[in-house]
């Protein structure tokens, strides 16, 4: 019972003091990144297998939200059990993978502001989620790499911008969502009708 | 020269009150045409009833038929010079007329169903670029302006000379008048071979399809022609033998014999094969995706051409006027439907991404089209007002002379 | 092929020509032309008048734009900027950029990946000036029941709430760029053309809308003016090719070119751009590791109608 309302005193709290972060946190769990600038971004460094002429920042490195909750020092202890309440974040709801996959199958129990490490166990950083992506969805990274998958703007012959795979895939729901169709064509005239529209 | 021009001049204007009539009839019709295709080019083609997916009609359906009508008159050409039977060979620069009006006809419904008549200059080569070998629309029109020359030179050289009371020098026509044979079959073909090379509309790209265009054009060509040697032999007194129409009948009647094998032979590929190919045939024949504007029209020229072919067949109608005369206009309707729009229209139906949308022309394309029609009309007219005083010996240099003398005189 | 060519894609100059300078044979025959043209002058000039009051002398006299000379391009390229800028009162860029070397386009469509939204039919009426009325559309999405690709029982007329619809697939279909072009073999005047990049293109100023190109087209990838293209002034796209998406005037043919007036400055079309689901494709052919050339590598392709062997560059495939 207490714990119940240190929970909730902790909940409000930490909704208050960082509303502005909150903010920032539904742009990130969303992963809405300002890719709308035609900047572009760098030159493919094909054998590489890091660098990607990603936007610049999907996420503000000035923000690290995740750590003001979740974190050793903090209320919040890392807790390995899988529940379907997810407390503050209402905004997220979970449809990857079917039931196999929560929320520290990808992100980093030790540092939230980071997804989980690849084998060399440098954790990944959120500008290079599709690292991690890439874990599971290995054709699909290798396709996304190439310009197969995914969508790519810029020059043809030169720097392109690269949409993440979680600009369009919400990680935590990631099936594309529908859209409304523009209208129709219209049916060809008569000129009966092309009369009357003069 | 001038003399000859003044007197054609003279005999032009001169004429019977049913001939005042006529003329201004077709002159009257000929000024609502030229309305019209202002109205065209003023505002664009949108005022025809084509569309993206209809893009030609009216227009290209009635240039199709008449050159089957031009190149009909290849069939007089051949029994009368080369074979010397006499008595087609005294009409058959009438004939030959007919042609040229029709090949008047066919370049001016090309013109009228053009967007940018006024780049037409793009066509002459040299001036312009002319696509050869590689666009068929480009042989066409050579061959269709080469065929003109032949039918006017031919028969001009002729009758010329008709005037002059000198006989022909057969060694210096005779080659042209060969050339004319192949150059006729070659206007047809080109003009089926447009469609025919058209691998997007299955409708059209059926090697059939020329063999049929020259069967059908043997068969309106000449039902045409039989009907206007009775209009000449009643208002001239210009003399044509039952012989030869009676002749030119029974040729109508082998070319609609093949005409409707070929027929019936697409028919039969289409419908056991039964593929995709089948679509434009069945809007034309029962109608696709419930529209089938066509189809009442190609049922009555299909019930036309066969009870015509009956008429041709028999002796026993084919050699009365009246029946003769009911299978002549039974069979020009139904070639005119099937060769015009019964052909060019299923060509876009389905349109190649598998729409179907309908086509009829506009008021525009109709007026425009008689328009065109009533120019060949008097084009021919004039062209007889001419020729046949001239084949009677009526109107020759001496006469000319003479009256000029005379007139001077008075 | 030409000097000018080596330049950087993307830096380009406003008047950029492309005529091959092996022509100054070319040039002198241009010269010829002109006399011959002076010649008919007199003739021509009368029908001229007779036929368009409005259209200028210029405008009626010229030239095909493979047998331009580059001053004549020149010429060309400055009245027809200030026609525009008389009709829409707008500063207009009118290219006349030749191919960059070495670049022979080609174009995918992912069908697992389309939507269905007709975005990329809007982003190319704009990008590409056509009329909004009468509405000239390059792109049409067809859509197909789920198990059937018969063209017939397909549509481009649905309208529902929300794409893609449960049991139904889409499939664009624009030019298909062909490397064995029907309409261009029909053509009686050669309005037009494929470019040495692999783009058919039609000279406007030189059709003569005889509409066969469209008869001899299994892909519908052709438009027809029928009436005077009407494009707001605050709509109209300001960069444009003089092959590619210039206002055009009524009664010629007009068609996807890929944006050659984006792509030969080494931008992605603009259908390629605005695609939600990055569903298309674009590239450089010759290219082994361009997108377009990975994917028909790596991915099951095929081209619309390849039975009729026109030989599309614009190839559709599945992603997984």
């Amino acid at each position: 019972m207490t714990n119940k309302i240190a929970i909730c005193l902790a909940v409000l709290t930490i909704a208050v003091s960082f509303l502005g972060i909150q903010l920032h946190e539904t742009r990130i769990c969303v992963a809405q990144s300002q890719l709308d600038s035609d900047e572009p971004t760098g030159k493919i460094q094909d054998s590489s297998e890091q660098e990607f002429p990603v936007p610049l920042k999907p996420l503000s490195k000035t923000i690290s939200p995740c750590r003001a909750c979740h974190g050793p020092e903090k209320d919040f202890p890392v807790n390995f059990k899988r529940r379907e309440d997810l407390l503050v974040h209402t905004n997220i709801k979970l449809n990857h993978g079917g039931v196999r996959l929560w929320c520290l199958d990808c992100h980093s129990p030790d540092n939230r502001n980071l997804l989980l490490p690849l084998s060399d166990g440098k954790a990944i950083d959120f500008e290079h989620s599709y690292l991690l992506c890439g874990k599971c969805h290995g054709t699909k990274y290798r396709d996304w790499k190439y310009g197969i998958h995914g969508k790519r703007t810029g020059f043809w012959n030169g720097a392109k911008n690269y949409y993440l795979c979680v600009t369009c895939h919400d990680p935590h729901s990631p099936r594309f969502k529908p859209l409304a169709p523009m209208p129709p064509p219209d049916k060809p005239w008569t000129p009966k009708e092309s009369a009357q529209r003069k | 020269m001038r003399q000859f021009l003044v007197g054609a001049a003279q005999r032009i204007i001169k004429g019977s009150p049913l001939y005042y009539v006529w003329v201004v009839f077709l002159l009257a019709m000929i000024t609502v045409g030229i309305v019209a295709y202002v109205r065209q080019l003023q505002s664009g083609l949108i005022v025809t009833g084509m569309t993206s997916y209809v893009s030609w009609g009216f227009y290209i359906g009635n240039f199709t038929f008449l050159v089957g009508v031009a190149a009909a008159a290849v069939l007089l050409i051949i029994p009368a010079y080369l074979y010397d039977f006499g008595p087609i060979k005294e009409i058959v620069i009438i004939g030959e007329a007919l042609a040229v009006s029709a090949l008047l006809m066919c370049l001016m419904f090309v013109t009228a169903d053009l967007g940018r008549p006024d780049r037409v200059w793009h066509l002459i080569p040299g001036l312009g670029i002319l696509n050869l070998p590689s666009s068929l629309l480009g042989w066409d029109i050579v061959v269709l302006n080469g065929y003109l020359f032949l039918n006017i030179f031919i028969p001009g050289y002729i009758i010329y000379k008709a005037y002059d009371n000198k006989p022909a020098n057969m060694n210096f026509i005779l080659p042209f008048i060969l050339l004319s044979i192949p150059w006729a079959v070659s206007i047809h073909t080109t003009t089926a071979f447009i469609y025919n090379g058209l691998a997007a509309r299955p409708f059209w790209n059926a090697s059939i399809l020329a063999p049929r265009f020259l069967a059908s054009a043997f068969c309106s060509g000449p039902a045409l022609i039989i009907l206007l040697f009775q209009l000449v032999r009643r208002y001239t007194g210009f003399h044509v033998k039952d012989e030869a129409l009676f002749k030119i009948a029974e040729m109508i009647a082998i070319a609609m014999a093949i005409n409707l094998f070929l027929l019936g032979a697409e028919f039969f590929k289409e419908l056991y094969s039964d593929t995709h190919h089948l679509s434009p045939m069945e809007y034309l024949y029962v109608g696709l995706q419930g529209k089938g504007r066509l189809v009442p029209w190609i049922w009555t020229a299909f019930a036309f051409n066969v009870t015509a072919f009956i008429i041709f067949l028999l002796p026993f109608t084919r050699k009365r006027f009246i029946t003769l005369n009911i299978g002549c206009v039974l069979i020009i309707t139904g070639i005119w439907i099937e060769k015009g729009m019964g052909l060019i229209i299923p060509g876009f139906i389905p349109a190649p991404l598998g729409e179907v949308w309908e086509y009829s022309p506009s008021s525009i394309e109709i007026l425009v089209a008689m328009g065109i029609w009533s120019i060949g009309a008097l084009v021919l007219t004039l062209l007889l007002k001419i020729i046949i005083p001239i084949e009677l010996g009526e109107f020759t240099r001496s006469s000319n002379v003479a009256r000029e003398v005379a007139s001077a005189g008075l | 092929m030409s000097e000018e060519k080596t330049k950087e894609p993307g830096q380009t100059s406003e008047l950029k020509v492309s005529l091959d300078p092996a022509s100054s044979q070319e040039a002198a025959e241009g010269k010829e032309l002109i006399n011959r043209r002076g010649f008919m002058q007199g003739t021509a000039g009368v029908l001229a008048a007779m036929a368009l009051g409005s259209c200028s002398w210029q405008e009626f006299f010229q030239n095909n734009f493979r047998r331009m000379t580059k001053g004549e391009i020149e010429q060309t390229v400055e009245r027809l900027r200030s026609e525009y800028k008389q009709k829409y009162g707008k500063d207009f860029v009118v290219d006349a950029e030749g191919p960059i070397d070495g670049t022979f386009f080609g174009y995918a469509l992912d069908i697992q990946r389309c939507i269905g939204c007709r975005k990329c039919v809007y982003a190319c009426v704009e990008e590409n000036n056509q009329s909004r009325d009468p509405q000239i559309q390059y792109i049409r999405v067809l859509r197909f029941k789920d198990g059937d690709m018969d063209l017939e029982h397909s549509t481009i007329y649905y309208d529902p709430e929300e794409v893609p619809e449960k049991g139904y697939y889409y499939l664009p279909v624009q030019c298909q760029q062909c490397e064995n072009p029907p309409c261009t073999k029909v053509c009686p005047v050669q309005a037009t053309w494929t470019e040495p990049d692999g783009i058919v293109v039609v000279d406007y100023n030189w059709c003569i809308g005889c509409r066969y190109c469209m008869a001899a087209c299994p892909y519908m990838g052709r438009w027809f003016n029928f009436a005077d293209p009407v494009i707001p002034a605050d709509k109209v796209n300001v960069n444009t090719h003089y092959l590619g998406n210039r206002p055009r005037m009524r009664n010629v043919v007009e068609k996807c070119t890929f944006c050659i007036q984006r792509v030969r400055k080494g931008r992605y079309p603009a259908c390629v751009e605005v695609c939600p689901v990055g569903a298309r494709k674009f590239g450089n052919l010759l290219d082994p590791n361009s997108e377009i050339s990975r994917i028909i590598q790596t991915k099951r392709v095929f081209r619309l109608k390849s039975e009729l062997n026109t030989q599309p560059k614009f190839y559709y495939f599945f992603s997984i």
